[in-house]
């Protein structure tokens, strides 16, 4: 009756450990809705935003069939058939089943908490991985790492409607299932675990480390001589059913069977079935030497295979680093200690503890989960942004550190009752355990507040509303985003198009509801050349490029006025790199340097910086303009420079919006004169003898 | 010599009989044909025909004082020259030299190896020693620099490539010779083959070895090696050694008027070697730390040593964790928590 009880209250325990930490990851994403208002943020979530609303209102087979002639003029983008549709399907069903129950939210509010909402699925997902490959406890650590550690909350706060926040959730749970799968040899986990598959497959491009990760698994348990019938009905029933899910969505499309990142999984496919054939013949014949040696010759060969394979994968994937529109952005970069430190905290130094007692008390699903950890901790050193996929290994594998330690430190008292005085006197004492345990939960404090502090301080910004704080702690909301892309809705016509470098392509279609050139979805690299050779070249040679394209309205970012560091100026150099690429007789890298190689805006500055299209459009009548009486008029508070040219002045653009801040400029361009002004005296006609065809006037009497 | 791969004109035109050749061309000198030739024609082909000759045997044509005035400083001349001047000699100790001396006969390689390879364009080189007149006469002062000398006219100021500004590297160099002579150059970069024969080499050892101890495995089951190569990788990858690999900083910084050495960089979006070696150390020693707890309780030594193990694995953790942070605060201004130390 006490065992019962003890796990009665344990499970009771685990539950409410749980639920609190589904709630602390929930709440500590909001504080961005908070402080700001319920607002969809920065970039690539308002095209996201705006599919799901496109999906809501028209209906899915109108989504998928969608294609935007609103992007990416004057080619159009054929929409359905290029995203990854799970995002926007999630949305739209838990949308569609609230208004089923007379729950009447906006769609927007349901978008803006997804990524809370999911998060929480993933600390309970991450605990039942943990639970399979350790124990309950470690399990319970685990979710709560993971329902505030920052790697995490970075791509999950309220607003950030992104793939990511409900890939990792899906990630973490097509894990558990395979981990599953494999203790139990069932069909019904891994059916289970191609459909988890299939709605990452759904939702993130990220699915590609799935389909690697679990071939490896199998390869390596086969090279460990771990092979076993639960595996092979494990891993035959994932391949076939979830490539076959795969092929489903329209984006993926046949690539499953073409490109070369998924034919690790078709290799060990082959060489499981193979294996298990030789399994079944060894039982049947008895020249036992030969058949290892065949054995050793089959597993080697299909090693370098395997190994060709995943080289030619990743040195196609550094290739694509040096492009430069891919090189240009901010995610791409390698990873410095410090964002390991930043992201993770205590967990960057103690997972490796965890991977070492894993490795050391393996069994089958640990395998996996150190397989996971080191090709993980690989790709989050070569990319920023693939710190994601790292951070819920980390969590499991630190969790397993501390529950480890816990272990033995905190729960004396009631082990110490059942083996009756075997080990007692040679305890540790209770002073020394308690002092361990102190510090050890201190630390774990420690992260908690880290957390919060990294959460609220750099990942709650919406980046679309802007706040900068006075002296005397009250804040000022700058709202120039919004101001001048509503502007952009109600004051031009509906068919307007209007030309921006592209990060802000999304935010434009989104919130302005315009035709836009480039956006975020960066597939047409010599479009967007197009537009920054177009930024970067002199007034009248841009205005042909712009006359070509149909532009209507220039919007730029300037950030001179506020000292706002993103702006257009600052990304200037990557417009004329891609331009420069594309156009490289037009555009030199080298013109916009001093001689000295520096990038300047004041008047030491290049002649070809000063008189381009986007430093024009950036200072047009900044010149006029002090800021205050310590600097000069003309001083951009962004670059600490006063500017080199302050008489501009426009032939072919008129200034037709500037922000409260000057944060958003939009220029109209003119539409040609009607005919060209002559700067010479006029013609004089000489009067001549007036000529008439008489065959024109003989056929004109004959119809007549 | 019947090879019609180069495209040349002297090849190009059907010969016909030899009476009225030129010797050096073997162009006829038939009334059309000399209505079309300038006088000098014979000079600029002879000029021609032996730069090919001498890029033929190597992509980089060395040259001397002679050969300088000869073939590019003299005015028939009908192709563009690509000089480096450099001072290749071990004794003038120049290392920038030798960098920008490969990455030059990467670019010329590329160009002579390319399918759109003509006569248009040579790449030269002419070394201090050997050719120190030339120097003189373009009054040059420093090396390697990189002249472009153009088929017709003076070399202009943009006819020298700018070192400071774009580096030496293959592909900024294709990129100015093509802006100068609109030939485009594909940097073609000779495949290291180093890495994957050593690799080869390493597997074919290990295979050797666990063949030739087919009896005795158990060194491949040993789950401490491999738990401790696993850590190291996770350790290095943790510590930023790939942002170093592919950013490439240097070891520390010399402040030069100080002279003082800082090993840690000011700002959090960069990093020196020495700290990535700094933070590798003390995420070991965490790591350390918290086996050696785990080892204190589990283990069957006795109580003593038990207890100094139990003592060091959570000394370790909490120093060098708080080190960690002290050095985190350094970097990323405006972190307001720290531990034992500040």
């Amino acid at each position: 009756c006490c065992g019962l009880g003890m796990w009665r209250m344990s499970s009771l325990l685990s539950f409410s450990i749980l639920f609190l930490a589904c709630l602390a990851g929930f709440s500590s994403r909001l504080f961005a809705v908070i402080r700001f208002e319920s607002i969809i943020h920065e970039f690539d979530p308002w095209f996201n935003y705006r599919s799901t609303h496109h999906l809501t209102t028209n209906g899915f087979y109108e989504f998928l069939n969608w294609f935007d002639e609103r992007a990416w003029y004057p080619l159009g983008r054929i929409v359905g058939g290029t995203v990854y549709p799970g995002l926007m399907v999630t949305a739209g069903l838990i949308h569609y089943m609230l208004n089923l129950l007379h729950i009447t939210v906006h769609i927007r509010d349901v978008c803006v908490f997804l990524a809370p909402v999911f998060s929480g699925l993933t600390a309970i997902s991450t605990f039942l991985l943990t639970r399979e490959l350790w124990n309950q406890g470690a399990g319970l650590l685990a979710a709560c790492f993971i329902a505030i550690v920052p790697g995490y909350i970075s791509r999950s706060v309220a607003g950030s409607f992104d793939n990511e926040g409900i890939a990792i959730f899906a990630l973490q749970f097509t894990y558990y299932l395979w981990v599953k799968s494999v203790k139990t040899g069932s069909v019904f986990w891994a059916i289970g675990c191609c459909l988890s598959y299939f709605y990452m497959v759904s939702a993130w491009g990220g699915y590609v480390f799935i389909i690697n990760l679990i071939p490896l698994h199998v390869f390596v348990l086969m090279l460990m001589q771990r092979y076993s019938r639960r595996v092979y009905i494990a891993y035959s029933t994932f391949y076939i059913v979830g490539l076959v899910l795969s092929m489903q969505i329209p984006f993926v499309g046949f690539q499953p069977i073409r490109t070369s990142e998924h034919m690790a999984a078709a290799g060990v496919f082959a060489l499981l079935q193979a294996y298990a054939f030789l399994q079944y013949l060894k039982d049947r014949l008895t020249r036992q030497e030969f058949q290892t040696l065949f054995l050793l010759g089959v597993s080697l060969a299909a090693g370098v295979v395997f190994l060709t394979v995943i080289y030619l994968t990743y040195t196609g994937l550094y290739a694509k680093i040096h492009i430069p529109i891919i090189a240009s952005v901010s995610e791409h970069q390698p990873t410095t200690w410090v964002s390991f430190f930043f992201d993770l905290h205590i967990l960057v130094c103690t997972f490796p503890a965890g991977l070492w007692f894993c490795i050391k008390n393996v069994n089958d699903e640990r395998v996996f989960v150190a397989l996971y950890a080191i090709s993980a901790v690989y790709f989050a050193g070569v990319m920023v942004r693939l710190m994601l996929t790292l951070t819920p290994v980390v969590c499991m594998l630190s969790a397993v550190a501390f529950s480890s330690v816990f272990e033995h430190y905190m729960g004396d008292d009631t082990k110490r009752e059942k083996p009756p005085q075997e080990k007692a006197e040679e305890g540790l004492g209770p002073n020394v355990k308690s002092i361990v345990t102190m510090l050890m939960l201190m630390l774990l404090m420690m992260f908690a507040v880290h957390c919060t502090w990294v959460t609220s301080n750099a990942y709650s910004s919406p980046s679309v509303v802007l706040a900068s704080y006075n002296h005397d702690g009250t804040r000022n909301i700058l709202d120039d985003f919004r101001e001048a892309y509503y502007w952009l809705r109600q004051n031009t016509d509906e068919h307007a198009r209007v030309m921006s470098w592209w990060d802000y392509g999304y935010q434009i279609a989104g919130m302005a509801n315009r035709t836009t050139l480039v956006d975020n979805n960066t597939w047409n690299n010599s479009h967007i050349a197009l537009v920054g050779k177009a930024m970067s070249s002199n007034e009248s040679a841009a205005y042909e490029i712009m006359r070509s394209l149909d532009v209507d309205y220039v919007l730029i970012i300037f950030g001179g006025v506020i000292g706002y560091s993103g702006d257009d100026i600052n990304k200037f150099l990557w417009m004329v790199r891609i331009a420069e690429g594309e156009h490289p007789k037009d555009i030199r890298e080298s013109d916009y340097f001093t001689p000295q190689g520096e990038f300047r805006v004041d008047k030491a500055g290049s002649p070809t910086l000063l008189n381009c299209l986007m430093y024009k459009m950036s200072y047009y009548r900044f010149g006029e303009m002090q800021l205050d009486f310590r600097t000069p008029p003309g001083f951009d508070r962004t670059r600490n420079a006063e500017i080199g040219n302050k008489d501009i002045k426009f032939k072919h653009l008129e200034e037709a919006f500037t922000s409260e801040h000057w944060l958003v400029r939009i220029y109209k361009v003119k539409s040609l004169d009607n005919r060209e002004p002559l700067d010479h005296k006029l013609r004089s006609v000489v009067p001549r003898q007036k000529y008439t065809s008489k065959k024109v006037t003989g056929l004109l009497y004959v119809c007549t | 010599m019947n090879t019609t791969s180069i495209p040349f004109p002297a090849r190009s035109l059907p010969a016909r009989g030899t009476a009225g050749k030129c010797p050096i061309c073997r162009w006829e000198s038939g009334l059309r044909l000399q209505l079309l030739r300038s006088p000098d024609h014979c000079g600029q082909l002879q000029k021609v025909t032996q730069m090919m000759e001498w890029t033929s045997k190597r992509s980089v044509i060395r040259m001397n004082g002679d050969k300088f005035r000869r073939f590019v400083k003299a005015p028939p001349r009908n192709y563009s020259v690509v000089i480096m001047f450099t001072a290749l000699q071990p004794q003038r100790q120049c290392g920038v030299c030798k960098q920008a001396d490969e990455e030059f006969q990467v670019l010329a390689n590329s160009w002579r190896y390319s399918s759109a390879f003509t006569n248009k364009v040579f790449f030269a080189t002419v070394d201090f020693d050997e050719g120190s007149d030339v120097f003189q006469m373009l009054s040059m002062n420093s090396a390697p620099t990189f002249l472009h000398f153009p088929a017709k006219g003076k070399p202009r100021k943009t006819d020298t490539y700018e070192l400071q500004v774009r580096g030496f590297a293959a592909e900024q160099l294709a990129r100015w010779v093509a802006d100068r002579t609109d030939v485009q150059i594909r940097i073609i970069r000779p495949p290291n083959y180093a890495g994957p024969l050593l690799l080869g080499f390493l597997l074919a050892v290990i295979g050797g070895l666990a063949y030739l101890r087919r009896h005795n495995l158990e060194f491949l089951f040993n789950k401490n090696v491999w738990a401790f190569s696993a850590l190291c990788f996770v350790l290095i990858m943790t510590s930023g050694q790939m942002w170093n690999h592919i950013r490439g900083p240097p070891y520390a910084h010399k402040n030069p008027s100080t002279g003082q050495v800082s090993y840690i960089h000011g700002s959090s979006q960069a990093q020196f070697v020495a700290e990535t070696h700094i933070v590798l150390l003390f995420n070991a020693a965490v790591t350390m730390g918290m086996v050696l707890l785990c080892e204190a309780a589990t283990s069957d030594l006795d109580i003593g040593k038990r207890k100094i193990m139990c003592v060091a694995g959570i000394g370790l953790v909490m120093l060098f964790f708080s080190w960690l942070l002290s050095v985190f605060r350094a970097k990323y201004h405006g972190y307001p928590y720290s531990f034992l130390m500040s």
